[in-house]
């Protein structure tokens, strides 16, 4: 490796953080920065698809710009000169936004979505589109339309969906950091099989002005990046309320970063008995409660306690997010049912069997059971913590279900069965790595906390890489397949 | 009971929203609301509609982190 490709190489393992300080302290260029993020992408994404499109020009442009700025005195803000990329369901004016899908393949939003616009604002460059499950709708990383993503560590194992590309791009070291979108799972399901860190955010925290739409009542904007200090950075900016989207929340969005402290002296950590540990996996047990006695050993106490209505938030949960894009794709499923993947076809097919009784049902349940929550268990604890997937990662052709896998259907609504009902209750949480299973492929653990206590639960999760590496471990990619690195 | 699950789903699905089974997954995916429904009987009771106005986004800010 020459020197040149191995200071390439090195700036692509630095954090987001990192990255943006060495861009402050006028140690690296935004052009370096950019160019060894597509230098990256040349290199990798062959054996990863992580991207769909990848705006190169344009990304080294804006770069120079950016240095020009900084060389005058001037940083536009937190991110200045970092690139990223995200999942390819962001509007961005006059730019292809195919959602992951053939039915909107040429489509051009007019508009930019708040989320994007607020990261460029802060100095980010968007370097490209991540691939995505079509329409944000499955946990797996199959893509019909634009080849199957694949995981990092294993490209014959699941990268995790629906935002795969940008779990994917991130465990690659592509990019520092990506936002992805969570309507049961799809922020923390690639991060933790793709051994990221990711958090969405209690509903309604970040304005979805210009993202896709799949469920009005769960759609959640995110990011996953390496670390608990780069969500933080990411999600304070992202964050807050939006006039273009009415629904947002106008709590005050705090420093989440200057709020990493990593002190968990006197906190209550909640591990649920029921539910979400059922049927898990002994190497996914085994390196969650490793995970929880790493917090332990940081001064937090544990509490094993029920959760109230889980049988009802499961019942309800499995309703709203299918109904709602039901509704939203019901004109394409007339007019266009041959364009969707047989899986998503499928998939949003049932949803227009679910009488309207039992929706409104659904959402009229939603305030009551989080009241019971936060007074039976938030009363008591302070965070909730779960893994993330009760099981091992899964291969692709295991859960293929438009290759007709046996048993593919269960396969993957099971993936989702711990990230679902956080969805239906409106909490945030992150995913952290903690571990590998014995196929090579990460394992995540996810905290959770009341509404918008996200500042809290993103301590928690930094105050577990202060004493872990998972988080730091990256896949060496290799053309045909990936190699596998530990710490 | 998943076999009869499908084929109302399918007759539902074409009587309200005028939508046929996009593929033959789509059967096996309607069949598997025989769970939801199951999944619905086992909650049938446990919870009330409440009488009084409310909404999910007032519940969130009730139960919501204190800074101290």
């Amino acid at each position: 490796m020459t020197d040149v490709a191995a200071r390439a190489w090195a700036l692509t393992r630095l954090t987001l953080v990192e990255a943006a300080e060495a861009v402050r302290k006028g140690e690296v260029t935004c052009v370096a920065l950019t160019q060894s993020a597509l230098d990256a992408f040349a290199a990798g994404d062959a054996a990863v698809n992580a991207s769909i499109a990848l705006d190169r020009a344009e990304a080294l442009e804006t770069a120079e710009g950016l240095d020009r700025l900084r060389k005058a005195g001037r940083l536009l803000g937190p991110l200045h000169g970092v690139p990223l990329a995200h999942k390819d369901m962001y509007y961005r004016a006059g730019k292809p936004c195919t959602c992951g899908s053939k039915i909107r393949r040429v489509f051009r939003p007019t508009y930019t979505a708040t989320a994007i616009r607020r990261l460029e604002e802060a100095g980010s460059i968007t370097v490209g589109a991540l691939n995505m499950a079509e329409f944000a709708q499955n946990p797996t990383g199959h893509n019909a339309h634009f080849g199957n993503c694949r995981n990092p560590w294993h490209t014959d194992y699941c990268p995790g969906g629906s935002s795969s590309g940008s779990g994917a791009a991130v465990a690659a070291r592509f990019v520092y950091a990506a936002l992805g979108s969570d309507t049961g799972g799809s922020i923390r399901l690639p991060a933790a099989m793709c051994g990221v860190t990711g958090i969405k955010g209690t509903q309604t925290r970040v304005s979805r002005y210009g993202a896709m739409p799949l469920s009005f009542s769960a759609d959640n904007v995110g990011p996953l990046a390496r670390t608990a200090r780069d969500c933080a950075r990411v999600l304070r900016i992202i964050a807050g309320h939006d006039t273009a989207d009415p629904t947002s929340a106008t709590e005050p969005v705090p420093d989440y970063e200057a709020a990493l402290d990593g002190n968990l002296r006197g906190l209550r950590i909640g591990i649920p008995t029921n539910f979400f540990l059922d049927g898990a996996d002994p190497e996914v047990l085994a390196a969650f409660e490793a995970a929880i006695g790493v917090l332990e050993g940081r001064g937090a106490a544990t509490l094993r306690i029920a959760l109230p209505h889980m049988d009802a938030t499961n019942a309800y949960a499995a309703i709203v997010s299918r109904v709602e894009a039901a509704a939203i794709h019901a004109q394409w499923m007339r007019e266009r049912p041959q364009d969707y993947s047989v899986h998503l076809g499928g998939r949003l097919y049932a949803g227009y069997a679910i009488p309207a009784v039992h929706y409104v049902e659904a959402l009229s349940r939603r305030g009551p059971i989080l009241r019971a929550l936060a007074r039976e268990v938030f009363g008591k604890v302070d965070v909730l913590a779960t893994p993330t997937i009760r099981r091992e990662v899964p291969t692709l052709a295991a859960t293929d279900i438009d290759a007709g896998a046996p048993g593919a259907v269960e396969a993957m609504s099971a993936i989702s069965a711990n990230t679902r009902p956080i969805n239906y209750l409106g909490l945030p949480s992150v995913s952290v790595p903690c571990g590998f299973d014995s196929n090579g492929l990460p394992i995540g653990f996810q905290i959770q906390g009341r509404p918008f206590a996200e500042a809290r639960i993103l301590n928690v999760a930094h105050a577990y890489q202060q004493d872990t590496a998972w988080h730091e471990s990256a896949p060496v990619l290799h053309m045909k397949g990936a190699a596998l690195t530990r710490p | 009971m998943s076999d009869d699950v499908g084929r109302l789903a399918e007759e539902q699905a074409k009587l309200w929203s005028g939508i046929a089974p996009p593929n033959a997954a789509a059967g096996e995916f309607a069949s598997g609301l025989a769970a939801v429904i199951a999944g619905l009987e086992r909650v049938r009771g446990d919870l009330l509609f409440e009488d009084e106005p409310s909404s999910f986004e007032a519940a969130l800010q009730e139960t919501k982190e204190r800074t101290p």
